[in-house]
């Protein structure tokens, strides 16, 4: 039983606008879809850019990948920026938790020899990976033809400054409360051996253009990559008791879950465009045959880095996930450059 | 506990902190060149020795700001709920007030979006990453502004007219080419005169003048959700100012060289950034039922008091003047408004806004605001129009208005102290003649013929055939312009359902 609230009612003349009744029917529609969709002007453009002759400042033309009609992807996760603030507050808290519980017991300080160093040589340095990875996602803030693809692409971008400086500061909880710990981690990731893979390849993508080519191979870096650092050797750290190690891989493997999401939704509704399909795929098959044997590699380094450390059968993990991506990308119709 | 040797005693301070989490992200590549990385910020001629001399006042952190951003749009999505669950467009002063609210979704999400997509921009290709961080963080908010605009106007939409189309209005109408080409004139330029084109002539020297009349007005018309949005944008805002004049003076404080560029970038976004808010001008004194204050008060305050006689007292430590043109602002301020409001009363027939000719409560308070002014243009233009309405008409002009080349509005402007003669100014490029409305937007012409030469004139295109069809019929439809959308207020759907709405028969009109 509830009490009875009357307001006074009056008939809405429209449910939405009209851009959305037109693409949608006449129902309401979400804050997702007023504020994502048909946002990013499209015509009538003024000026050329002073900094490019051959496109607009808006332009179908920044990357290789088109959709007929942009809008026919959108975030599977429906995100627009007051839920992803909301969302990211939470999974902030949630760290901000584990590391203040990893602090006050000293976890770090305790893990086993091997596991130590892992942390202070592989896992700081990927900070910096992670800052690359921002760089190369705001391209797509930047550049992408729609708003819904631009606005997965800042949010992306974000996520990942924020693991940078997540990673900064399990680093800073590692040398107690000191950077020394982070600025040897920065020597590794300039000179180690281990790392260089991945600093040529992020380098290279820094310099070159097209923005969801560079984004792609990105994440099919992180493709080998996440699922080595965070989940593989989150499983062998419970076991190996590195429970600190654990407590904070979880929150990365997590994201990258979420992460998947818009990403693989992308790439199927490239692929899947009724004019752009094959066009979409020969770009994909570009990124891979020139990118795809150097990620291996780069990821392959970091797993024998990782090896060396604790014997977490790190190479033979990214082994088995090179093949079951490389049969996932397959799967789509696409061609991945034979075994390494 | 032991400390071992070669670590410091001490903990890390904040600003050190602040550091590792944020700028010690950056390392120099060496697998390829710094220029191939950031490509963009050579061409205009900045120089810039040391980017890590960039200060962030707020050191913000991605978990700081997720947290205080999510705090303040809980709040702010509550009262909108709230809003539209009770009805509340009912407690407005007047329907004619949303005439403001529509210039305003028609007029600024979009660009506050291209202010995201353009803050991307720097948050990719500054070369420092103190900049680039902080880019990134404006580039987060101006999505958030554009969003949650169109989230608080959204209910406004369901029960009015002249907001249901607003993103194909903002790219094809002729009066919303005025922004348009202001932010697509920023968004072309290169990283450096987007600083100071954005974050400091329009989101310092310009942004009260911009946004009290919009939000302050949205509180004194009981506008609830615009006055909570206003409140909740106030923050981002002020981390928004600090960037602004944290860029010029970096300019400046890097090169002396850099003086001359940012004085002639300065003089151009003054002068572009006040006739883009001739309009909101217009607005302020003409449309809002219950008004805050006059344009010239505003004026006077927001911009002579607190930027000439503050900022730019400031400024002149670098070398900076004043902005060119100034006082041609100045000697405008109490013609200003009347005379875009009275362009917008003869052509909103072509328009996504209705106008009407000021009641008398209206020009008794036009009548205390502008003495000298006011009975000009009522005995010039409003009581000729006031004869057409008492016959059965209404005015509207039938033709199409000349447009300024740079500004793009119809030349209405008059020349200084004299204003009844239109102001006219010409130049030819390469055999081809541009008209100006005023010295400040032929000087802007004059030192990028090239990029004006390239403007979408509304007026031009749909002469060129471009916009539908010759009629103005045929191009209200390719505008997308439906029945209530535009015209005259009195008689106006939107007039009519608000007198039934409060159990008012229409009046007879």
């Amino acid at each position: 039983m509830q009490f009875e609230l009357r307001t006074q009612v009056i008939e809405p003349k429209r449910k939405t606008f009209t851009n959305l009744v037109e693409r949608f029917g006449d129902r309401p529609a979400s804050r997702y879809e007023e504020g994502s969709i048909d946002i990013q002007a499209v015509e009538n453009f003024h000026y050329r850019p002073l900094f490019s002759s051959d496109k607009e400042h808006y332009d179908e033309n920044w990357t290789a990948f088109k959709l007929t009609d942009p809008y026919s992807f959108t975030d599977p996760r429906q995100l627009y920026y007051a839920p992803y603030v909301q969302s990211r507050a939470a999974m902030n808290d949630a760290f901000v938790k584990t590391v203040e519980y990893v602090e006050s017991r000293d976890l770090l300080q305790k893990l086993p020899e091997g596991w130590s160093s892992l942390v202070g040589d592989v896992l700081l340095p990927l900070r910096h990976w992670e800052a690359g990875a921002e760089l190369v996602s705001i391209e797509g803030s930047r550049w992408a033809w729609g708003t819904t693809i631009d606005q997965c692409c800042t949010y992306a971008a974000f996520d990942r400054i924020g693991h940078a400086q997540n990673l900064s500061r399990i680093g800073i909880v590692y040398a107690e409360g000191h950077d020394h710990a982070l600025a040897t981690a920065k020597e590794r990731w300039l000179g180690d051996p281990a790392l260089q893979g991945l600093r040529r390849l992020v380098e290279e993508l820094l310099a070159g253009d097209d923005w969801a080519k560079k984004l792609l191979a990105v994440d099919l870096a992180d493709r080998l990559l996440y699922p080595l650092m965070y989940t593989h050797l989150d499983e062998v750290a419970l076991s190996g008791g590195a429970g600190a190690y654990s407590l904070f891989a979880q929150h990365f493997a997590s994201w990258f879950a979420d992460q998947r999401r818009w990403l693989d939704h992308l790439v199927k509704t490239w692929l899947a465009d009724p004019t752009h399909a094959d066009s979409n795929r020969a770009a994909l098959d570009d990124v891979l045959a020139q990118r795809w044997a150097q990620i291996a590699e780069a990821v392959t380094d970091v797993a024998a880095a990782v090896d060396a450390r604790v014997a977490a059968g790190a190479v033979a993990n990214v082994e088995l996930t090179t093949a079951t991506v490389a049969t996932d990308l397959g799967a789509l119709g696409l061609t991945v450059p034979g075994g390494k | 506990m032991t400390v071992s040797p070669e670590k410091p005693a001490r903990k890390l301070s904040m600003k050190q902190r602040y550091t590792a989490l944020t700028h010690d992200l950056d390392w120099t590549p060496t697998y390829v060149t710094e220029e191939e990385i950031f490509p963009f910020t050579t061409f205009e001629g900045i120089k810039v020795h040391d980017w890590s001399k960039w200060e962030d006042p707020f050191r913000l952190t991605v978990e700081a700001y997720n947290k205080y951003q999510a705090e303040k749009d809980r709040r702010l999505y509550a009262v909108l709920d709230g809003f539209a669950q009770s009805q509340g467009q009912l407690g407005l002063t007047e329907a004619r007030y949303m005439n403001a609210m529509k210039i305003f979704l028609q007029g600024i999400p979009i660009h506050e979006y291209d202010a995201h997509r353009n803050f991307s921009y720097l948050a990719r290709y500054a070369n420092g990453p103190g900049a680039r961080f902080a880019a990134l963080c404006q580039s987060m908010d101006e999505l958030r502004h554009a969003q949650t605009e169109i989230h608080t106007l959204s209910h406004y939409n369901k029960y009015f007219d002249g907001m249901h189309d607003w993103h194909k209005w903002s790219d094809r109408v002729w009066y919303l080419s005025v922004p348009k080409s202001f932010f697509e004139d920023a968004m072309t330029a290169g990283p450096f005169e987007w600083l100071i084109a954005i974050g400091f002539s329009f989101e310092y020297l310009l942004t009260n003048l911009l946004f009290v009349p919009f939000m302050s007005g949205a509180a004194f018309n009981g506008d609830l959700p615009t006055m909570t949005f206003g409140f909740s944008a106030q923050s981002d805002e002020s981390r928004h100012m600090t960037l602004g004049l944290e860029a010029i003076k970096f300019m400046l404080e890097q090169d002396e060289d850099n003086l001359p560029i940012v004085q002639d970038w300065l003089d151009k976004w003054f002068w572009r950034g006040y006739r883009l808010i001739a309009l909101v001008a217009g607005m302020m004194d003409y449309m809002l039922p219950k008004r805050v204050m006059s344009w010239k008060e505003a004026f006077e305050l927001y911009f002579e008091e607190q930027m000439l006689n503050g900022l730019f007292k400031d400024l002149e430590y670098y070398g900076i003047k004043p902005p060119r043109h100034v006082q041609w602002a100045i000697d405008e301020k109490e013609i200003l408004s009347h005379q875009v409001y009275w362009v917008l009363y003869q052509y909103s027939h072509a328009a996504a806004f209705t106008t009407t000719i000021p009641d008398e409560a209206d020009q008794a308070w036009l009548q205390e605001s502008y003495p000298e002014t006011w009975p000009v243009f009522k005995a010039a233009v409003w009581d000729k129009a006031q004869r057409v309405q008492d016959a059965g008409g209404r005015y509207f002009n039938p033709g199409l208005p000349q447009l300024c080349t740079v500004c793009q509005i119809p030349m209405g402007f008059t020349e200084p102290g004299d204003p009844l003669t239109q102001c006219q100014r010409q130049s030819v490029y390469e055999g081809e003649r541009y008209d100006f409305c005023s010295d400040g937007c032929q000087w802007i012409f004059d030192r990028e013929p090239t990029k004006y030469r390239q403007s979408w004139l509304p007026v031009h295109q749909i002469y060129q055939g471009n916009c539908g069809g010759p009629t103005l019929p045929d191009v209200a439809a390719w505008y997308g312009l439906q029945p209530g959308d535009g015209a005259e207020y009195l008689g106006s759907p939107d007039h009519q359902n608000w007198l039934a709405w409060h159990g008012q028969a229409p009046k007879e009109d």
